[in-house]
């Protein structure tokens, strides 16, 4: 039997790569929104921000995705609160507010050795997950996959241009509240697969790199998804030989599809640009 | 005298030390991030030291100096990147620290090593180890007693202490031209400084004190001391320079507070720091006498009541 077949003959490790790719999946859907938005930052923040949740949901044996729900809500409000009432730039306020859950949360564990360990928030839980959090996991994908099929087209119009969407009559605080709520919840997703650190990557790098290789939004929902999935896929699989890093291994994935499409995309590309700079340069030269 | 008690050990003496002097010198760093707006660039370079760490171990090189060639690449990559792509600067950013830290874990995941991701990661400031003697060396003739305080530079907490007093001293000698740069690039530009060269010097020094930073909070945590005290300050007062005494001063003492509490709480240090910090700030936006939230509605109150004043 070859080696690179043996991670398939495992349950753990099956379960591993669908669910990762399921999570890939709708993380990559929404990065093409949040790319679009530019709320980098704010994924990164909110990704941070839900672990004092989830140690709370812990403690009170509470499901985790309430506790993580609730502390995304009120992260978010908290940077609202500062940059409304004072006169600290939104980058910094995020900051503050970001690291100060993110303390809470690592506080809360330390105190309570026997809950949930630190580790598990870290780097993420893939190969070990339990069956109801799968359960957690799933339902937050299928109502996340509903809410952005059936509201893209509104979506898509308010990150590309507010005021426009306002014009037309779109309620855009509606259209806010629900992103940030999406987003909150595949940042929960997502943590339980690469962890709190590189939640990040799953919400922007996919978006980045399909934005590279195509100027339609509807196709560049597509691509991302699908870059989503492959990667998790593959990053599931390959972390059987790497120690269990899943995290590491699907972003270092993405990382490098990124970087390929930021050197061979043929219209975005950065040798493609060369290439007509050259052409230009020639065409200019008189013969 | 039991809420002092820790102070007597000798471990709890140099996390003292060691967590004021990071803390001072981020609080005065973390005055030029917020004017800049360099935020999310002392975040992800944070993030981005993990791989060079990995790498320097495996090469027998100082960790420090993979570190640093590390986070210096993540801004440099994200500069070229940005500069040849349509892909927003922020946006760039988060997919270059995240991937650098991605491999740093796929890496360290490889080597069957005695590097210890969790004090990379959170910080080891307890387990530091006495790395300075403070001893008696004579009555003065008014019989007060004479201390001497022998640092160890052979050791770690010795040598970045060192870094540390020489980073903020460079920081606090040219300082006046960098918060030029940081508030008006294009004046000064116009008085004929090198903002490049500043610009770049203050990146490196940023990458220098993470770095340095990285033993006491580690990798996670180290943004909050680059970004709260300096927001702290600047809730405070108008001018630079008090600005940066305030930021120091409130550092320093949430460092106090914090390592004395995670002693009486049992819990994990850097996270008692780094809240803190969050509770000074919390209540500087409260009840800053100008800038807070409460003085600010007593003025809009006043003003409401006398209309006729504002116009």
């Amino acid at each position: 039997m070859p080696d690179f077949l043996t991670p398939f003959h495992y349950d753990y490790m099956l379960r591993a790569i669908w669910v990762s790719a399921l999570v890939g999946g709708v993380c990559g859907f929404l990065s093409s929104f949040i790319t679009l938005k530019g709320w980098s930052l704010m994924g990164d923040a909110l990704s941070h921000a839900v672990v004092p949740g989830v140690a709370l949901a812990h403690l009170l044996k509470l499901p985790f995705a309430l506790g993580a729900f609730v502390a995304g809500l009120l992260a978010s409000g908290a940077m609202a609160l500062i940059k409304a009432k004072s006169r600290i730039r939104e980058d910094a306020s995020i900051g503050i507010v970001f690291t100060s859950f993110f303390a809470l949360g690592l506080l809360l564990i330390s105190l309570n050795p026997a809950g949930v360990d630190r580790k598990t928030i870290i780097f993420g839980n893939l190969l070990g997950i339990p069956d109801k959090e799968v359960w957690q996991l799933v339902i937050i994908s299928a109502v996340t996959l509903l809410v952005v099929g059936l509201k893209w087209r509104d979506l898509m119009l308010f990150c590309f241009d507010p005021n426009q969407a306002r014009t037309i009559g779109l309620r855009t605080g509606l259209l806010h509240l629900t992103l940030l709520t999406l987003l909150s919840a595949t940042a929960v997703a997502a943590l339980q697969t690469v962890g709190a650190i590189l939640v990040v990557a799953m919400l922007i790098t996919p978006g980045a790199t399909a934005y590279l290789l195509t100027d339609r939004f509807g196709v560049m929902l597509w691509i991302s998804a699908g870059l989503g999935v492959l990667t998790s896929v593959l990053g599931a699989y390959g972390s059987y030989f790497f120690n269990g890093a899943t995290g590491g291994c699907i972003v270092t994935l993405q990382t490098l599809f990124f970087l390929a499409a930021f050197l061979f995309a043929p219209k975005h590309g950065l040798l493609s640009a060369r290439r007509r700079a050259r052409i230009n340069l020639e065409a200019k030269i008189p013969s | 005298m039991n809420l002092l008690e820790p102070l007597q050990y000798p471990f709890m003496q140099s996390a003292l030390l060691l967590g004021s002097v990071v803390a001072a010198l981020c609080a005065v760093l973390s005055c030029f991030v917020i004017l800049k707006g360099w935020s999310l660039m002392g975040d992800a370079i944070s993030h981005a030291v993990l791989p060079g760490i990995v790498l320097a171990y495996l090469a027998g090189w100082p960790l420090a100096v993979g570190a640093f060639l590390s986070g210096l690449l993540c801004s440099v990559a994200t500069g070229f990147i940005k500069q040849n792509s349509r892909v927003k600067e922020d946006t760039v950013l988060g997919v270059v620290f995240t991937g650098l830290f991605a491999f740093g874990l796929v890496l360290h995941s490889r080597t069957q090593s005695e590097l210890h991701l969790d004090h990379i990661l959170f910080g080891h400031l307890l387990g530091i180890g006495p790395f300075f003697t403070l001893k008696v060396i004579g009555e003065s003739p008014g019989a007060e007693y004479v201390w001497s305080l022998d640092l160890d530079f052979g050791s770690l907490g010795g040598q970045v202490i060192l870094v540390g007093i020489l980073v903020a001293a460079l920081l606090l000698v040219l300082r006046r031209d960098l918060l030029l740069v940081c508030f008006d690039p294009n004046h000064a530009r116009v008085l004929a400084l090198p903002v490049k060269f500043l610009t770049y010097l203050l990146l490196a020094l940023l990458v220098l004190a993470i770095v340095v930073s990285l033993q006491a909070v580690g990798i996670i945590l180290v943004i909050a001391m680059l970004i709260t005290p300096g927001c702290t300050a600047y809730l405070w007062t108008d001018r630079f320079d008090r600005m940066m005494v305030i930021s120091v001063g409130t550092a320093v003492a949430s460092t106090v507070l914090g390592i004395l509490a995670s002693y009486h709480l049992d819990g994990d240090s850097a996270s008692c720091i780094v809240l803190a910090q969050s509770l000074a700030f919390a209540a500087s936006f409260l009840f800053a006498p100008k800038h807070g939230w409460l003085a600010s509605k007593r003025r809009a109150a006043r003003n409401s009541a006398f209309p006729s004043a504002v116009s």
